[in-house]
């Protein structure tokens, strides 16, 4: 791309070299607010240091459970909420992405005059918390959302008319005659038309009121559109056409999409590369045929398995055992080893694991009266008496205790009525590519793998 | 994973638990009177799955509502039918069955929750906000199980506890229940009831049960209220299970061990389950007969074999080619066209004509008759019943 903005109402025609967004790290933290004086108590790590790179004209899927932090993503990614880390580019150029990875690896003390220049060129052009006046305007226009709730997005008290020609209004791109036309226009390119013009949002269906949220994404012409789940609101049935429609005007228009959803089938349909998360991370990335047929990260396995599937002869459909961890405290090493069915000693095992897998035997924890933590891997727990302490260790040398928790225990006590356990320290685990650009963070496939 | 294990033979000779004939429930309305089940007739038999399976608003719910007559009312009226209900106890006696919408309010009363349970489609409204899970479950006990909490208290039980265990007590009775002489033996029956409740919520493999009964609806997720709910509806061994879309709101890895559970607890229970959904992967995988619904009406029913090898309705097959799959090439999902019909007073027609892509005028002026096409199978579509429409049967290819 050249640094020349494109302008108004007319599409970056210069597509090549270069990513549509770039995520490096991103992360959103909600803070967790308690008390009158709304102290802040911790953070909900919503997304929690996301990186990859949507290329023009494709569709990148992003999947995961309930609360993983998808929306999140989209709202950052779409400038409806600042990240509070890393960094969000808007049509970076390879040669600059290659410069940052430079700059990046270069410590803040150690980088060149030349290279801060660089810097502040690029955030100035292409990050987007810090464009300034044309190139924001640029990416504004260019980067639209379509929300999973149709009701609540689309004002009840404004005609479609209104709703659809709004953003052409407020870019004073048409007015009067002009504006009907071209909402007359963009509601028939989402299979609607003139007759619904001046009716409100709840005389319409659901599949109808999707609709018209797409066409009022399409108003401006954009390059990207991010889709948070776009048809769970809706029927097979409507689902269908809304797919179909999305396709089409991808064809049609050149779009890249972001699309999120829960619905791995819709996913698989509709994406090229796809994105899955978990707890605020990636755990797997690759192309939408690489994740379906080889998926390398258990986590995505355990997705798959859970999926029922029309066309399959007879299919499982296993569950995952455990609950979701609460993302304010996720777990070390490995987010996903407390729910693991494959879960091996070096996947970030800890104190709070113990705990609770102590508490699934109803009365063992019931004497315990403190918790000294000197971190999530090293604790001492204090019970009434001696005979709790021992009945823990019992437990500990001779319980149900997973192999793999066992073995990731550095050291065990017992002295007199305390218990004290130490684990292992595990870092984080990152994704590490792991063939032609599919990537998954899991220490059975990744370089952690030979100290298994 | 099927929810229960039997061959079609072995179901087809089943005795059934209930039988819906020619039910019709209308809804009044200011633009009209909305037929919401307009004259549907269903079996459902001992020990099996039926699944139940339409788009949104085509009356899955209201169905469901009315085996306990739960469908608000007014705006609701039974228009018509009759619902035949045999429970365990009425077979074993060789007694005839009883029609659920005819009954008295009070032996409903005694039937609902008890001989059938209902997990709500929506766990949040479901459940109320201000009280502990605690005395929620425990309340399905006292109703349903007063009995065996009484028996396990022992002889000597007086009149005030016994009271309690039925939740007759007026509120100074509960003040005597505080003190001697009644306090032990009050305080013996609260904790029976706690064992209980925590046994039957730990039997739902919630994490830390006796934690969870202290807890209020609002601090538990979605998969955990709905876990709630199911060991509600299971504490009384339903000799019929009604499940409206019970893990629609929840994430696929949870989906699956709802249903694991419901399949064990089917299985120990020999419960027949009534299994609404939208999701006809999901019916696939759990049922051993479906029922395709549209409009207010059935419009296929059948062995889930044969009704995914073989579909025969239009709308069923438009279902069926609108799922995404593997095979599917993107942008080609095959859409039913338009939008579900108002229900307001409809003419004499197939419902399904304003979408149907092989309507006549027959279709728009009377009623299509259901059919048998199998052992087992019956659907209602002109196409299927004589020849001398002319009418080519509809084909696979959307
Ligand atoms: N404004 C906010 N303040 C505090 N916490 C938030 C806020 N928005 C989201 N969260 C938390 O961030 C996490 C991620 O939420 P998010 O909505 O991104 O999940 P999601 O993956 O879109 O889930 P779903 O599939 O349910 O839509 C959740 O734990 C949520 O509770
Ligand atoms: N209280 C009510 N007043 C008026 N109409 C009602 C009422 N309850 C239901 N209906 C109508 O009855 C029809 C069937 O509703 P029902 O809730 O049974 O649908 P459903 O198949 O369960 O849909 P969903 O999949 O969305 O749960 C709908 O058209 C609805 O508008
Ligand atoms: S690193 Fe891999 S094996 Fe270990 S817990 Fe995570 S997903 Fe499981
Ligand atoms: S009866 Fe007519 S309109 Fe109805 S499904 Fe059959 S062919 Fe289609
Ligand atoms: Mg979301
Ligand atoms: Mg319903």
């Amino acid at each position: 791309m050249t640094t020349s903005i494109a302008g108004l109402g007319t599409q970056e025609k210069t597509t090549a070299g270069r990513a549509v967004i770039s995520l490096r790290g991103v992360e959103k933290h909600f803070p967790i607010k308690e008390g009158a004086m709304q102290r802040v108590a911790g953070h909900v790590r919503a997304v929690d240091g996301v990186t990859f790179d949507i290329r023009p004209g494709e569709t990148v899927g992003l999947v995961g459970e309930s609360g993983c932090g998808k929306t999140t993503l989209g709202r950052c990614i779409s400038g409806l909420v600042p990240p509070s880390g890393g960094k969000i580019y808007f049509r970076l150029t390879d040669a600059d992405a290659a410069t940052l990875d430079d700059i990046d690896a270069t410590p803040d003390d150690r980088r060149t005059k030349e290279q801060l220049a660089q810097l502040q060129r690029i955030d100035a052009d292409h990050r987007i918390d810090q464009l300034g006046g044309k190139a924001f305007r640029a990416y504004r226009r260019n980067c639209q959302v379509v929300f999973q709730d149709s009701f609540s997005s689309l004002n009840p008290r404004q005609l479609v008319k209104d709703t659809v020609g709004r953003p052409l209004r407020i870019w004073k791109e048409a007015s009067g005659q002009e504006l009907t036309e071209r909402v007359v226009s963009l509601l028939e390119s989402v299979g609607l038309g003139r007759q619904h013009l001046y009716r409100f949002p709840h005389q319409f269906s659901g599949g109808q009121r999707q609709r018209i949220s797409i066409a009022r994404a399409l108003a401006l012409d954009p390059e990207f559109i991010v889709l948070d789940e776009p048809t769970s609101a809706l029927d097979v049935s409507v689902q269908a056409q809304i797919l179909n429609l999305l396709h089409e005007l991808q064809q049609k228009r050149g779009l890249t999409y972001m699309f999120i959803s829960h619905d791995l089938g819709v996913v698989r349909l509709m994406s090229d590369r796809i994105a899955v998360m978990y707890l605020g991370k990636v755990a797997e990335q690759g192309t939408a045929i690489e994740l379906f047929e080889s998926p390398r990260h258990p986590y995505t396995e355990a997705l798959l398995a859970a999926n029922p599937d029309i066309n399959a002869e007879t299919s499982e459909m296993k569950g995952l055992r455990g609950a979701v961890p609460d993302p304010a405290n996720p777990p070390e090493g490995c987010r996903f080893h407390t729910r693991c069915p494959v879960a091996t000693p070096i996947c970030g095992w800890e104190v709070d694991d113990a705990v609770a897998w102590l508490g699934t035997h109803e009365t063992i924890l019931a004497g315990l009266t403190g918790v000294e933590r000197r971190s999530n891997f090293d604790a001492t727990l204090a019970f009434g008496d001696a005979a709790a302490a021992a009945a823990v260790g019992h437990q500990v040398e001779n319980g149900d205790i997973p192999a793999s928790m066992k073995a990731a225990l550095e050291s065990f006590s017992t002295d007199g009525n305390k218990v004290t356990l130490t684990f292992n320290p595990e870092g984080p685990v990152e994704l590490e590519d792991v063939g032609g650009g599919h990537l998954t963070a899991c220490v059975l496939h990744t370089s952690r793998r030979h100290r298994i | 994973m099927t929810l229960s294990v039997s061959t079609t033979q072995e179901q087809a000779t089943r005795p059934l638990v209930a039988s819906v004939r020619d039910l019709r429930v209308h809804f009044e309305t200011k633009a009209g009177v909305v037929h919401a089940v307009d004259g549907i007739t269903l079996e459902i038999r001992d020990g099996e799955t039926l699944g139940l399976v339409g788009e949104t608003g085509c009356g899955k719910s209201v169905t469901a509502r009315s085996f306990i007559r739960l469908v608000p009312s007014p705006p609701g009226i039974y228009a018509g039918g009759q619902i035949d209900f045999w429970s365990n106890e009425a077979r074993q006696a060789k007694e005839g069955p009883i029609d659920l919408l005819e009954i008295s309010d009070k032996d409903m009363l005694r039937i609902r929750g008890d001989r059938i349970a209902m997990i709500f489609q929506d766990p949040g409204k479901a459940l109320n906000p201000a009280l502990s899970i605690r005395s929620q479950v425990a309340e399905v006990f006292y109703q349903h199980r007063s009995e065996e909490i009484l028996d396990a208290l022992g002889p000597h039980v007086p009149r005030i506890v016994r009271r309690a265990a039925k939740q007759r007590t007026t509120s100074l009775e509960r003040l005597f229940l505080r003190f001697p002489p009644f306090r032990s033996k009050a305080a013996q029956l609260r904790s029976i009831v706690d064992e209980l409740v925590a046994q039957a919520l730990s039997e739902t493999q919630i994490a830390n049960p006796r934690k969870i009964m202290d807890s209020y609806p609002h601090e538990l997720s979605g998969g955990m209220k709905q876990r709630v709910l199911i060991a509600q509806a299971l504490a009384c061994n339903p000799d019929l299970l009604i499940a409206d879309e019970p893990t629609t709101a929840l994430d696929v890895t949870i989906q699956a061990r709802i249903l694991e559970l419901i399949a064990e607890l089917q299985a120990r229970l020999e419960t027949s389950v009534l299994y609404i959904s939208h999701d006809l992967s999901l019916v696939k995988e759990i049922c051993d007969r479906v029922a395709v619904m549209y409009a207010g009406r059935i419009v296929e029913t059948g062995t889930t074999q044969e009704v995914f090898a073989n579909p025969r309705h239009p709308y069923t097959r438009g279902l069926m080619a609108a799922v995404p799959s593997a095979t599917h090439r993107r942008g080609q999902l095959a859409a039913i066209h338009g939008n579900v019909p108002e229900l307001i007073e409809p003419p004499p027609s197939c419902h399904f004509h304003t979408r149907c892509p092989y309507a006549v005028d027959i279709c728009r002026s009377m009623d299509p008759d259901t059919l048998s096409v199998g052992s087992s199978h019956t659907v209602a579509c002109f196409a299927y019943e004589s020849r001398d429409f002319g009418m080519p049967l509809p084909t696979l290819d959307w």
